[in-house]
């Protein structure tokens, strides 16, 4: 087993994942240094969310090894794992999943609270991300009666609260119309530069990933160095089926 | 035949539960031919066989409100995208459940039949001769089409109950209302939005994943459920001072109240019913009060959230508790013979009033599972939300304990004298 790269926060090697049988990733090695914005790109159904599950410690690769900071997160316990996650890692999903019952910067606070921190100073930080993101007026607010893009903000700023190493956002923007898109993401990559926050950001458009340090693509499970798809020319068949029938 | 098939793949646990609707049909069935048995035998005084079929009702509500109960957690009857994209929608669903929940409950009407035939020898193999023959009324042929009609009361009641409590609403466009003419508002908005029924809490489209659904405003039963309640236990009392008219007596050797005091328990169970959704949400709120931490929170605003899918099936086995109660408390000195009849009725009410409960928080666990998926993605450890339902759990029995005991002692006092 050979030790990763010192300068390599996450590193992955050689993944192979099955879901039920249909390849999901066939192979696929990187790494991502600390405090670099990391696109995945790829067309949908290309593995990006599988990647960022292995590497979230989410799903344990049937094949590959996944270290972070030289620790074995494929070896890793099921608890051990679920801390992990709790302590050093961000998630956000492609819609915002936030907890129906709570307000929004109970929402916000709930990671800084399942870590134990006391309520006064999670709502404090999460009260001061919600102000960084715009959206302070709709702190007192449920999730039902936000807009879509502040939901997603509100997804944000709880993954941003408790100061992550690794954020993981599996496509944040693509519930959204492209203004908030980019409105988002540039508070995203904004508050993660200024908090030295490492970014794996998964994404199927190219606008995106030109806000990252690097690219990585994926096309069908693997790990290529450019997405080289056909062009989309005429549809297929018309000329044949035009006039003439 | 797509319900048939849709009940056949089911998940084992989801078998389970129909399997248990087929029972407690098959128990109800029962008690009605043996009450059509009981007034086969004694055909002169018609009182008591119409007494009888009068106590079945009991354990025949509570099979329907646990296979309403059983067909709203049916996983297969609830909305798909994909189905709904060829056609299945809410109408048809609501069919598939109608069918599914009529298919398992004439399965235990036939059961029943079966049963009541072999006890009474008519079909071949060992009959039994014992004491019980009252109820069965061997010597007598049995009138087919008088036991289908029995039988056939518990499915179809189920099926319609599951059907209307299933019906699709709130989707369609927007009609022109009575009043609207002049260009009025309708004028509760809210509270057509709180009688939106069982799928109530899913959004108005349930197919949209992206909008969260509104919360419910909290449930305010606690008024008249607190009066309806006194007014019970208020009649009770009233009725047991003068003592006559030997009423509604359980048959089965079992001497009960007057028909006053039955009325008077009764309103004090619906008191108990239509009160208990508001004291879950009561419970929430106070879970949640003063500077929650994180258990606290997530406890306190689920069950808020959940009062008033909890709170009915809870008031009714509060209710179901606190008759038990005093029964035991009025009945406890004189050793009172149970029949075999009135034990299968009671634990027909009992079973069925408990599983309804379950099922009922069954389904808010579903109701809740991508919440939940959503935190554990976060790294919420389990003993976290372990903890928190455990808090819900030792919250409302610390309510509803207390307050159980406390009504079954004031509707046992009256009886006690």
């Amino acid at each position: 087993m050979v030790a990763p790269p010192d300068n390599d926060v996450l590193w992955a090697r050689a993944l192979h994942v099955k879901h039920n049988g249909s390849p999901a990733l066939c192979g696929v090695s990187l790494g991502i240094r600390e405090g670099e914005i990391l696109a995945v790109g790829g067309p949908r159904g290309s593995g990006k969310t599988t990647l960022l599950q292995c590497l979230s410690g989410q799903l344990l690769p049937q094949q590959g090894e996944v270290w972070f900071n030289s620790a074995p997160v494929h070896t890793m316990g099921p608890l051990t794992r679920e801390r992990l996650r709790r302590d050093r890692f961000g998630w956000i999903d492609t819609a915002p999943v936030l907890v129906p019952e709570l307000n929004a910067w109970e929402n916000a606070a709930l990671p800084l609270m399942l870590r134990g921190c006391g309520r006064r100073a999670a709502k404090t930080a999460a009260l001061e991300w919600l102000e960084r993101l715009d959206i302070g007026h709709c702190a007192r607010k449920r999730p039902h009666a936000l807009l879509q893009a502040e939901r997603q903000r509100v997804a944000i700023a709880r993954a941003l609260v408790p100061a992550p190493k690794v954020l993981f956002a599996d496509e944040p923007t693509a519930p959204l119309h492209r203004a908030d898109r980019a409105h988002v993401l540039r508070t995203l990559t904004a508050a993660a530069r200024s908090h030295g926050i490492t970014v794996v950001l998964a994404t199927h458009d190219a606008d995106t990933a030109a806000l990252a340090d690097r690219t990585v693509s994926l096309l069908d499970g693997r790990r290529v160095n450019t997405v080289h798809l056909p062009p989309a020319a005429e549809a297929e068949g018309r000329a044949a089926c035009s006039l003439s029938v | 035949m797509l319900a048939l098939r849709l009940a056949r793949g089911a998940h084992p646990l989801v078998q389970l539960r129909r399997l248990l609707v087929a029972a407690a049909s098959a128990g109800t069935g029962f008690l009605l031919l043996c009450a059509l048995g009981y007034a086969m035998a004694h055909p002169d005084p018609s009182g008591g066989a119409a007494l009888r079929l009068l106590w079945c009702l009991a354990p025949a509500a509570a099979t329907v409100h646990f296979a309403v109960a059983v067909a709203r957690t049916d996983p297969g009857t609830r909305p798909r995208p994909g189905l709904s994209a060829i056609g299945l929608g809410p109408g048809r669903l609501m069919a598939i459940s109608a069918v599914t929940t009529a298919l398992s409950t004439t399965l235990g009407s036939m059961l029943a039949l079966l049963v009541f035939l072999h006890l009474r020898g008519d079909l071949p193999g060992v009959s039994f001769d014992g004491h019980a023959t009252a109820f069965l009324a061997s010597d007598h042929p049995l009138p087919l089409p008088a036991a289908v009609t029995l039988l056939l009361l518990v499915p179809l009641a189920a099926s319609v109950a599951s059907a209307v409590a299933l019906r699709p609403r709130g989707a369609g466009p927007a009609r022109p209302r009575r009043t609207g003419a002049d260009g009025t508002s309708p004028r509760k908005p809210a509270r057509t939005r709180a009688k939106a029924g069982p799928h109530a809490d899913q959004p108005e489209h349930p197919l949209d994943p992206q909008q969260p659904a509104p919360p419910l405003p909290a449930p305010g039963g606690l008024p008249w459920g607190t009066a309806v309640l006194a007014a019970g236990l208020a009649v009770e009392a009233y009725a047991s001072r003068s003592e006559a008219a030997p009423g509604l007596a359980l048959p089965g050797r079992f001497a009960g109240g007057p028909a006053g005091v039955l009325g008077g328990w009764a309103l004090t169970a619906l008191g108990l019913i239509l009160a208990a959704p508001a004291i879950t949400h009561l419970c929430g709120q106070l879970l949640q009060a003063v500077r929650p931490g994180v258990v606290r929170l997530l406890a306190g605003r689920v069950l808020q959230g959940e009062a008033r899918r909890i709170g009915r099936p809870l008031g009714v086995v509060c209710a179901v508790a606190s008759g038990a109660y005093a029964m035991a408390t009025v009945y406890s000195g004189a050793r009172p013979s149970f029949g075999p009849l009135s034990t299968l009725g009671a634990l027909l009410v009992a079973g069925c009033t408990l599983a309804t409960l379950l099922t009922a928080a069954v389904e808010a666990k579903h109701a809740r599972a991508d919440t939940t998926a959503a935190l554990l993605r976060l790294g919420a450890p389990t003993t976290v939300l372990r903890s928190a339902a455990l808090l819900r759990t030792g919250a409302l029995l610390a309510a509803f304990g207390p307050l159980t005991w406390a009504v079954a002692e004031l509707a046992a006092l009256p009886l006690a004298r």
